[in-house]
């Protein structure tokens, strides 16, 4: 039963690793800037949450209000930024690494360099949980895993039947042809920008739910966070759902069966080999013929 | 409509276009024709706004189109079908169609639309769930006129339909631009299948290295020197 607990603990955890990795996602397949200040976003979300529950003392869900439109207009300035000076790939690398870098230092100036963490009589979700007979699903990983499938099967959706899914998808694969049908590269941007960024904000929100933050956090999350994208397929935000919940579970089951040391060896021993077998992203579907 | 005058391309150094001068009225069809290398697909890129002109006016209606940035030339009735097709293969039949559709003033109209497509080019109506990149080349080319109707142009520019496709299947694209071209809308077809295009055209123009050589009607183009031996061979 323990294993169980385990696996399906892991697996809403998932969920966080697929909210963070929804935006990297997104603009990488779509706009092709790898960006990595993306984390610096998430890093800024979940100082932000933290800060306005303090202020406030209200439910951290509460804040989102704030966050999400905080974070949106960040996310798009930075994408405009970036289309602007024509970035894309390897130099976004560089680039957004170094916005990171700076962005992290900003938090720190403010921040300190100290653990901070969600005031424990008002966060709601800290301690409870809900039981399934001999199963326990704590209140923060629910609300992890929930949100992750609103946001990206609703992302997923928006991309699959809107018109303007369809011109970033169309994008993704040939800039001038979606140009000539009337696809405007900047908008785009900021659009897609603006949208990753405020997916940052709500990940940073439930990253606040259940831990406790430090500037340096955002480093930790490069390794999971990229294994989540790589292996959900570039823009594809129903691939990247099942890839942050089965690498949940697999932390999680590695972790009790084994030991937390092997977490991570085993996660991008298992990354290998799933690639290895299907190049294109495990959970990209197939090609119709 | 369109109304090309004095049209000058480079890459870089290299001059692609020295002047070019064409017209194309509301339902007519014509063809440019000429050997490799000729200018043909820069001009087509140029008039549609994804090629900058060096020099020059490209009016449509006698609106100046160099003037708009290319994601806007669509708005003012330009749609093209590019060389090579370029469908987007990750995307489903349908999926490609209504990204045609992209433009406001399409967008509204989009289901009449897909129905005009899919009596034009009944197989696209039964692929409309498969991935373009799984259609056969000639599906390819339907698609991808498809997609340009989608955006209700008023003018059609297509850059060697007929490219590797079968001659039955040659004949049911010119049959389909014949049939848009009676509803009313001006087309302005590049082609290397000289024959096909002279017997499908009202008008021809012949471009050589970057300037119209001979211009008119098809029967006196087919009787010129110049097209005989540059380009029919003959
Ligand atoms: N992207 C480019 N960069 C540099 N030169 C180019 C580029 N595209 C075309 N050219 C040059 O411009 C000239 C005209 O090319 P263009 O593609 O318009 O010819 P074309 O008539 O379409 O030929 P084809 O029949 O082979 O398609 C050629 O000399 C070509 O080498
Ligand atoms: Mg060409």
């Amino acid at each position: 039963m323990n294993t169980v607990q385990v696996v399906l603990s892991g697996a809403m955890l998932g969920g966080l690793y697929a909210l963070m990795a929804a935006g990297v996602s997104v603009t990488w397949g779509v706009l092709r800037v790898i960006n990595l200040a993306h984390f610096g976003l998430i890093l800024l979300g979940a100082y932000l949450t933290y800060q306005l529950v303090t202020i406030w003392r209200v439910n951290p869900l509460v804040t989102l209000v704030v966050t999400v439109p905080a974070l949106f207009v960040l996310g798009a300035l930075l994408q405009w930024a970036y289309d602007r000076l024509n970035i894309v790939e390897f130099n976004s690398l560089l680039v957004s690494f170094g916005l990171l870098i700076v962005m992290i230092q900003v938090a720190q100036n403010i921040w300190t360099a100290d653990h901070r963490e969600l005031p424990r009589d008002i966060n709601p979700f800290d301690t409870g949980s809900l039981s399934l007979g001999p199963i326990v699903l704590p209140y923060d990983r629910l609300v992890c895993l929930g949100l992750a499938v609103l946001l990206l099967g609703g992302g997923h959706l928006a991309l699959q039947r809107t018109f303007v899914g369809r011109g970033m998808r169309a994008f993704a694969e040939d800039r001038t042809v979606a140009a000539s049908f009337g696809i405007d590269h900047r908008r785009l941007s900021v659009l897609l920008g603006g949208a990753a960024g405020a997916s940052a904000g709500i990940a940073g929100m439930a990253f606040m739910l259940g831990n406790l933050i430090q500037p340096s956090h955002a480093y930790e999350w490069f390794g999971i966070v990229f294994a989540v994208v790589i292996l959900g397929g570039l823009g594809n935000l129903l691939g990247t759902l099942f890839a942050g919940i089965s690498v949940g579970a697999l932390s999680g089951l590695v972790g009790v069966l084994w030991s937390h040391a092997y977490v991570p060896i085993a996660v991008f021993a298992a990354i290998i080999v799933a690639l290895v077998l299907r190049p294109q992203g495990v959970f990209v579907r197939r090609r119709a013929v | 409509m369109l109304e090309v005058r004095g049209v000058q391309a480079r890459y870089g150094d290299a001059q692609a276009l020295w002047g070019v001068d064409l017209d194309v009225a509301a339902g007519e069809m014509v063809c440019i024709v000429g050997p490799n290398g000729a200018g043909k697909t820069t001009l087509v890129k140029t008039i549609a706004g994804l090629h900058a002109a060096a020099a020059g006016s490209v009016r449509m209606d006698g609106v100046e189109l160099t003037a708009v940035p290319g994601h806007k030339v669509c708005d003012y009735g330009v749609a093209t079908v590019p060389e090579g097709r370029r469908v987007f293969g990750h995307m489903t039949v349908r999926d490609n169609l209504l990204l045609g559709a992209y433009r406001r003033a399409a967008r509204r109209v989009y289901r009449e639309t897909e129905e005009e497509v899919y009596r034009l080019f009944p197989r696209l109506r039964e692929r409309q769930g498969q991935l373009a990149g799984s259609l056969s080349g000639g599906e390819q080319q339907m698609l991808a006129i498809g997609r340009a109707l989608m955006a209700r142009p008023r003018l059609l520019l297509l850059d060697e339909p007929s490219l590797g496709l079968a001659p039955v299947i040659v004949d049911e694209v010119f049959d389909a631009l014949a049939a848009v071209t009676r509803t009313g809308m001006g087309v302005l077809v590049v082609e290397q299948d000289v024959q096909r295009a002279l017997e499908a055209c009202g008008r021809g123009y012949l471009l050589i290295e970057g300037r119209i050589v001979t211009a008119g009607t098809t029967e006196a183009l087919r009787s010129t020197d110049e097209v005989r031996q540059r380009v029919l061979g003959m």
